[in-house]
Protein backbone atom coordinates (compact mmCIF):
# COMPACT_ATOMS: atom_id res chain seq x y z
CA UNK A 1 0.00 0.00 0.00
CA UNK A 2 1.26 3.07 -1.00
CA UNK A 3 1.46 5.89 1.75
CA UNK A 4 -0.97 8.78 1.54
CA UNK A 5 2.25 11.66 1.33
CA UNK A 6 3.35 10.35 -1.92
CA UNK A 7 0.01 10.75 -4.10
CA UNK A 8 1.01 13.98 -6.10
CA UNK A 9 -1.85 17.08 -5.96
CA UNK A 10 -2.54 16.15 -9.70
CA UNK A 11 -2.99 12.08 -9.28
CA UNK A 12 -6.51 11.27 -9.95
CA UNK A 13 -6.42 8.60 -7.47
CA UNK A 14 -5.34 10.93 -4.98
CA UNK A 15 -8.77 12.13 -3.73
CA UNK A 16 -10.23 8.64 -3.66
CA UNK A 17 -9.90 7.32 -0.05
CA UNK A 18 -8.34 10.28 1.36
CA UNK A 19 -10.98 11.95 2.85
CA UNK A 20 -13.08 9.32 4.80
CA UNK A 21 -16.86 8.87 4.53
CA UNK A 22 -17.97 10.46 7.35
CA UNK A 23 -15.60 13.24 7.62
CA UNK A 24 -17.96 14.33 4.54
CA UNK A 25 -21.02 13.84 6.22
CA UNK A 26 -19.72 15.51 8.78
CA UNK A 27 -19.58 12.13 11.37
CA UNK A 28 -23.43 11.46 10.22
CA UNK A 29 -24.13 7.91 9.41
CA UNK A 30 -27.54 7.83 8.60
CA UNK A 31 -29.55 9.77 6.74
CA UNK A 32 -32.19 11.44 8.69
CA UNK A 33 -35.16 10.71 5.84
CA UNK A 34 -35.46 7.38 5.03
CA UNK A 35 -37.82 8.02 2.04
CA UNK A 36 -34.97 8.10 -0.53
CA UNK A 37 -33.88 5.13 -2.89
CA UNK A 38 -32.07 3.68 -5.13
CA UNK A 39 -34.27 5.39 -8.14
CA UNK A 40 -35.45 8.02 -6.28
CA UNK A 41 -35.12 10.95 -8.60
CA UNK A 42 -32.83 13.49 -7.75
CA UNK A 43 -32.69 16.99 -10.12
CA UNK A 44 -31.30 20.37 -9.08
CA UNK A 45 -33.75 23.03 -8.70
CA UNK A 46 -32.73 26.17 -10.91
CA UNK A 47 -30.58 28.03 -10.61
CA UNK A 48 -28.12 25.61 -9.99
CA UNK A 49 -25.39 27.75 -8.88
CA UNK A 50 -26.26 30.79 -6.43
CA UNK A 51 -23.76 33.08 -4.16
CA UNK A 52 -23.69 31.29 -0.63
CA UNK A 53 -22.62 27.72 -2.34
CA UNK A 54 -18.96 28.07 -0.98
CA UNK A 55 -20.59 26.87 2.49
CA UNK A 56 -21.46 23.43 0.34
CA UNK A 57 -18.89 20.61 0.66
CA UNK A 58 -17.51 19.73 -2.76
CA UNK A 59 -19.40 16.63 -3.01
CA UNK A 60 -22.86 18.56 -2.73
CA UNK A 61 -21.43 21.03 -5.62
CA UNK A 62 -20.92 18.04 -7.75
CA UNK A 63 -24.51 16.48 -6.98
CA UNK A 64 -25.87 19.97 -8.04
CA UNK A 65 -24.03 19.91 -11.36
CA UNK A 66 -25.07 16.39 -12.18
CA UNK A 67 -28.64 16.22 -11.42
CA UNK A 68 -29.14 19.62 -13.93
CA UNK A 69 -30.38 16.63 -15.96
CA UNK A 70 -32.29 14.18 -13.53
CA UNK A 71 -30.91 11.05 -12.23
CA UNK A 72 -31.63 7.93 -9.91
CA UNK A 73 -29.69 8.29 -6.37
CA UNK A 74 -27.74 5.34 -7.74
CA UNK A 75 -26.13 7.68 -10.57
CA UNK A 76 -25.53 10.10 -7.96
CA UNK A 77 -24.13 7.69 -6.38
CA UNK A 78 -21.88 6.26 -8.61
CA UNK A 79 -21.11 9.43 -9.79
CA UNK A 80 -19.67 10.74 -6.39
CA UNK A 81 -17.71 6.95 -6.43
CA UNK A 82 -19.33 7.28 -2.35
CA UNK A 83 -21.54 4.59 -0.97
CA UNK A 84 -25.44 4.71 -1.33
CA UNK A 85 -25.60 5.50 2.67
CA UNK A 86 -23.46 8.23 2.16
CA UNK A 87 -25.24 9.55 -0.82
CA UNK A 88 -28.45 9.63 0.76
CA UNK A 89 -27.10 11.53 3.59
CA UNK A 90 -25.62 14.43 1.33
CA UNK A 91 -28.56 14.25 -1.12
CA UNK A 92 -31.11 15.01 2.16
CA UNK A 93 -29.03 17.93 2.92
CA UNK A 94 -30.17 19.72 -0.69
CA UNK A 95 -33.17 18.64 -0.28
CA UNK A 96 -33.60 20.26 3.05
CA UNK A 97 -31.97 23.71 1.60
CA UNK A 98 -34.35 23.87 -1.27
CA UNK A 99 -31.66 22.61 -3.86
CA UNK A 100 -32.56 19.55 -5.48
CA UNK A 101 -36.26 17.71 -5.30
CA UNK A 102 -36.27 13.87 -5.38
CA UNK A 103 -38.91 12.48 -7.36
CA UNK A 104 -40.14 8.75 -5.81
CA UNK A 105 -40.30 5.96 -7.82
CA UNK A 106 -43.71 4.54 -9.29
CA UNK A 107 -45.35 2.60 -6.53
CA UNK A 108 -44.90 -1.66 -7.15
CA UNK A 109 -46.00 -3.35 -4.48
CA UNK A 110 -46.11 -7.83 -4.80
CA UNK A 111 -49.75 -8.89 -5.50
CA UNK A 112 -50.90 -5.61 -6.56
CA UNK A 113 -52.67 -5.43 -9.85
CA UNK A 114 -50.20 -4.72 -12.51
CA UNK A 115 -50.18 -1.37 -14.25
CA UNK A 116 -50.70 -2.04 -17.79
CA UNK A 117 -49.91 1.67 -19.15
CA UNK A 118 -46.89 1.36 -17.52
CA UNK A 119 -45.69 -1.84 -18.86
CA UNK A 120 -47.05 -1.10 -21.92
CA UNK A 121 -44.47 2.07 -22.23
CA UNK A 122 -41.74 -0.40 -20.77
CA UNK A 123 -42.43 -2.82 -23.79
CA UNK A 124 -42.39 -0.46 -26.36
CA UNK A 125 -39.01 1.10 -25.38
CA UNK A 126 -37.72 -2.56 -25.26
CA UNK A 127 -39.14 -3.12 -28.68
CA UNK A 128 -37.25 -0.04 -29.69
CA UNK A 129 -34.03 -1.22 -28.65
CA UNK B 1 -51.55 8.37 -16.17
CA UNK B 2 -49.65 8.45 -19.40
CA UNK B 3 -46.27 7.74 -19.88
CA UNK B 4 -45.63 7.91 -23.55
CA UNK B 5 -44.16 10.68 -25.22
CA UNK B 6 -47.73 11.57 -27.39
CA UNK B 7 -47.18 14.92 -25.59
CA UNK B 8 -45.19 17.49 -27.21
CA UNK B 9 -43.12 19.17 -24.25
CA UNK B 10 -40.22 18.67 -25.46
CA UNK B 11 -38.90 16.29 -23.10
CA UNK B 12 -37.84 13.32 -25.23
CA UNK B 13 -34.04 13.24 -25.43
CA UNK B 14 -33.42 11.00 -22.24
CA UNK B 15 -34.17 10.98 -18.70
CA UNK B 16 -35.04 14.64 -18.06
CA UNK B 17 -33.72 16.75 -20.75
CA UNK B 18 -33.70 19.77 -19.90
CA UNK B 19 -35.71 22.25 -22.29
CA UNK B 20 -33.42 25.33 -21.08
CA UNK B 21 -30.38 25.80 -18.88
CA UNK B 22 -32.76 28.62 -16.24
CA UNK B 23 -35.84 25.58 -16.03
CA UNK B 24 -36.02 23.31 -13.38
CA UNK B 25 -35.93 19.77 -15.32
CA UNK B 26 -39.14 17.85 -14.76
CA UNK B 27 -37.60 15.12 -13.14
CA UNK B 28 -39.06 11.19 -15.10
CA UNK B 29 -40.58 8.49 -12.60
CA UNK B 30 -38.33 5.49 -12.69
CA UNK B 31 -38.95 2.17 -11.98
CA UNK B 32 -36.23 -1.14 -12.03
CA UNK B 33 -35.99 -4.85 -12.51
CA UNK B 34 -33.32 -7.06 -10.92
CA UNK B 35 -30.55 -9.11 -12.82
CA UNK B 36 -30.25 -12.02 -10.21
CA UNK B 37 -28.42 -15.24 -10.44
CA UNK B 38 -25.25 -16.94 -9.22
CA UNK B 39 -21.53 -15.94 -9.90
CA UNK B 40 -20.10 -15.25 -13.36
CA UNK B 41 -23.39 -16.07 -15.04
CA UNK B 42 -23.17 -12.77 -16.77
CA UNK B 43 -25.60 -10.69 -15.15
CA UNK B 44 -23.43 -7.74 -15.65
CA UNK B 45 -22.69 -8.43 -18.96
CA UNK B 46 -27.03 -8.20 -19.48
CA UNK B 47 -26.86 -5.03 -18.13
CA UNK B 48 -24.72 -3.81 -20.17
CA UNK B 49 -25.83 -5.57 -23.50
CA UNK B 50 -29.48 -3.27 -22.82
CA UNK B 51 -28.27 -0.09 -21.39
CA UNK B 52 -28.42 3.05 -22.60
CA UNK B 53 -25.22 4.43 -20.93
CA UNK B 54 -22.33 2.15 -19.56
CA UNK B 55 -23.16 0.13 -16.72
CA UNK B 56 -22.20 2.05 -13.58
CA UNK B 57 -21.00 0.63 -10.30
CA UNK B 58 -22.00 1.69 -6.80
CA UNK B 59 -22.00 -0.10 -3.48
CA UNK B 60 -23.62 -0.25 0.25
CA UNK B 61 -22.03 -1.17 3.36
CA UNK B 62 -24.62 -3.90 5.20
CA UNK B 63 -24.42 -4.79 8.99
CA UNK B 64 -24.84 -8.64 8.88
CA UNK B 65 -26.08 -9.95 12.26
CA UNK B 66 -25.05 -13.43 13.11
CA UNK B 67 -25.73 -14.73 9.70
CA UNK B 68 -23.27 -17.53 8.49
CA UNK B 69 -21.08 -16.43 11.75
CA UNK B 70 -20.20 -19.94 13.75
CA UNK B 71 -21.43 -18.80 17.29
CA UNK B 72 -19.25 -20.40 19.97
CA UNK B 73 -19.67 -18.12 22.72
CA UNK B 74 -23.42 -17.38 22.54
CA UNK B 75 -22.81 -13.76 22.11
CA UNK B 76 -24.61 -12.37 18.66
CA UNK B 77 -21.77 -11.61 16.05
CA UNK B 78 -22.51 -8.76 13.63
CA UNK B 79 -19.85 -8.10 10.70
CA UNK B 80 -20.06 -5.74 8.07
CA UNK B 81 -20.17 -6.71 4.56
CA UNK B 82 -20.29 -4.70 1.35
CA UNK B 83 -22.23 -5.37 -1.44
CA UNK B 84 -21.54 -4.03 -4.96
CA UNK B 85 -24.33 -3.28 -7.63
CA UNK B 86 -23.48 -2.88 -11.36
CA UNK B 87 -26.90 -1.28 -13.18
CA UNK B 88 -27.62 0.50 -16.08
CA UNK B 89 -31.14 2.37 -17.27
CA UNK B 90 -33.23 2.35 -20.36
CA UNK B 91 -34.94 5.82 -21.00
CA UNK B 92 -38.64 4.84 -21.64
CA UNK B 93 -39.78 8.36 -22.49
CA UNK B 94 -39.31 12.05 -20.94
CA UNK B 95 -41.68 10.66 -17.92
CA UNK B 96 -40.67 7.44 -17.41
CA UNK B 97 -37.11 5.80 -17.16
CA UNK B 98 -36.01 2.08 -16.57
CA UNK B 99 -33.22 0.61 -14.32
CA UNK B 100 -32.40 -2.77 -14.67
CA UNK B 101 -29.98 -3.94 -11.36
CA UNK B 102 -27.33 -6.57 -11.13
CA UNK B 103 -25.54 -7.70 -8.33
CA UNK B 104 -21.62 -8.64 -9.74
CA UNK B 105 -19.83 -11.48 -7.92
CA UNK B 106 -21.15 -14.06 -5.62
CA UNK B 107 -22.82 -11.57 -3.04
CA UNK B 108 -24.27 -13.54 -0.39
CA UNK B 109 -26.00 -11.36 1.14
CA UNK B 110 -27.43 -9.08 -1.79
CA UNK B 111 -31.15 -9.83 -0.40
CA UNK B 112 -30.47 -7.96 2.76
CA UNK B 113 -30.61 -4.74 0.71
CA UNK B 114 -34.00 -3.97 0.98
CA UNK B 115 -33.88 -0.75 -1.35
CA UNK B 116 -32.75 -2.74 -4.05
CA UNK B 117 -35.38 -5.76 -3.70
CA UNK B 118 -37.97 -3.60 -2.87
CA UNK B 119 -40.72 -2.22 -5.15
CA UNK B 120 -39.15 -3.78 -8.15
CA UNK B 121 -41.32 -4.33 -11.21
CA UNK B 122 -39.94 -7.77 -11.14
CA UNK B 123 -36.83 -10.09 -12.21
CA UNK B 124 -34.56 -11.91 -14.22
CA UNK B 125 -32.77 -15.24 -12.72
CA UNK B 126 -29.66 -15.72 -14.67
CA UNK B 127 -28.59 -19.73 -15.23
CA UNK B 128 -25.47 -21.47 -16.13
CA UNK B 129 -26.48 -25.12 -17.70
CA UNK B 130 -22.96 -26.16 -16.35
CA UNK B 131 -24.31 -25.09 -12.51
CA UNK B 132 -27.38 -24.49 -12.83
CA UNK B 133 -27.95 -25.03 -8.73
CA UNK B 134 -26.06 -21.31 -8.26
CA UNK B 135 -29.62 -20.25 -9.33
CA UNK B 136 -31.70 -22.11 -6.52
CA UNK B 137 -31.23 -19.28 -3.91
CA UNK B 138 -32.26 -16.30 -6.48
CA UNK B 139 -34.98 -18.78 -7.56
CA UNK B 140 -35.97 -19.67 -3.88
CA UNK B 141 -35.26 -15.96 -2.89
CA UNK B 142 -38.18 -14.42 -5.74
CA UNK B 143 -40.72 -17.10 -5.41
CA UNK B 144 -40.84 -16.78 -1.25
CA UNK B 145 -41.65 -12.85 -1.81
CA UNK B 146 -43.54 -13.38 -4.60
CA UNK B 147 -41.67 -11.39 -6.93
CA UNK B 148 -42.05 -11.82 -10.59
CA UNK B 149 -40.07 -13.48 -12.24
CA UNK B 150 -37.94 -15.33 -15.75
CA UNK B 151 -34.93 -17.76 -16.30
CA UNK B 152 -32.94 -16.79 -18.59
CA UNK B 153 -30.30 -19.27 -19.68
CA UNK B 154 -26.99 -17.94 -20.90
CA UNK B 155 -25.50 -19.83 -24.36
CA UNK B 156 -22.76 -18.23 -25.13
CA UNK B 157 -21.74 -19.33 -28.70
CA UNK B 158 -25.19 -20.61 -28.93
CA UNK B 159 -24.36 -23.44 -27.09
CA UNK B 160 -27.55 -25.25 -26.06
CA UNK B 161 -26.17 -28.85 -23.90
CA UNK B 162 -30.11 -28.76 -22.71
CA UNK B 163 -33.28 -28.33 -23.59
CA UNK B 164 -35.90 -25.84 -22.09
CA UNK B 165 -38.16 -28.52 -20.57
CA UNK B 166 -34.79 -30.36 -18.67
CA UNK B 167 -34.10 -26.93 -17.42
CA UNK B 168 -37.59 -26.39 -16.28
CA UNK B 169 -37.20 -29.48 -14.76
CA UNK B 170 -34.22 -29.51 -13.10
CA UNK B 171 -35.16 -25.73 -11.55
CA UNK B 172 -38.76 -27.32 -10.58
CA UNK B 173 -39.75 -24.05 -11.86
CA UNK B 174 -43.44 -23.47 -11.93
CA UNK B 175 -45.30 -23.87 -15.21
CA UNK B 176 -45.75 -19.78 -15.59
CA UNK B 177 -42.17 -19.27 -15.15
CA UNK B 178 -40.85 -18.63 -18.60
CA UNK B 179 -37.55 -19.92 -19.49
CA UNK B 180 -35.42 -17.98 -22.56
CA UNK B 181 -32.15 -19.18 -24.12
CA UNK B 182 -29.75 -16.40 -25.26
CA UNK B 183 -26.64 -14.97 -25.76
CA UNK B 184 -26.45 -12.29 -23.08
CA UNK B 185 -24.16 -10.45 -24.79
CA UNK B 186 -26.71 -9.82 -27.81
CA UNK B 187 -28.42 -6.68 -27.34
CA UNK B 188 -31.79 -8.47 -28.86
CA UNK B 189 -31.15 -11.77 -26.34
CA UNK B 190 -31.19 -10.03 -23.34
CA UNK B 191 -33.87 -7.45 -24.73
CA UNK B 192 -36.29 -10.39 -25.68
CA UNK B 193 -35.29 -11.64 -22.07
CA UNK B 194 -36.91 -8.75 -20.48
CA UNK B 195 -39.32 -8.72 -22.93
CA UNK B 196 -40.45 -12.18 -21.23
CA UNK B 197 -41.11 -10.39 -17.91
CA UNK B 198 -42.83 -7.64 -18.95
CA UNK B 199 -45.09 -9.71 -21.09
CA UNK B 200 -45.19 -12.56 -17.74
CA UNK B 201 -45.86 -9.20 -15.63
CA UNK B 202 -48.98 -8.14 -18.42
CA UNK B 203 -50.52 -11.67 -18.28
CA UNK B 204 -51.23 -11.17 -14.16
CA UNK B 205 -51.85 -13.44 -11.99
CA UNK B 206 -54.34 -15.83 -12.11
CA UNK B 207 -57.06 -15.12 -10.28
CA UNK B 208 -56.89 -16.76 -6.53
CA UNK B 209 -58.06 -19.49 -5.68
CA UNK B 210 -62.13 -19.55 -6.32
CA UNK B 211 -64.64 -19.54 -3.68
CA UNK B 212 -61.72 -20.13 -1.41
Amino acid sequence: MRHWADASPDDDDAEEGLVRAYTITHGRTASARDDLTLITVIATVAPAERAGDRSLQPEHRTILRQCRTPVALAEVAAGLNLPVAVTKILVGDLITLDRVTARPPLAVAVGQEPDMTLLQAVKDALLRL
Amino acid sequence: MPYSDSDSDGQQTGPGAQASVARTPVAPAAVKILIAGGFGVGKTTMVGSVSEIPPLHTEEQLTVAGLGVDDLDGVEQKTTTTVALDFGRITVSGRLVLYLFGTPGQERFWFMWNDLVHGALGAVVLADTRRLESSFASIDFFESRGVPFVVGVNCFHGVRDRTVAEIRDALDLDPRVPVVMGDLRERGDSRDLLLALVNRLMAGRPPAAIGG
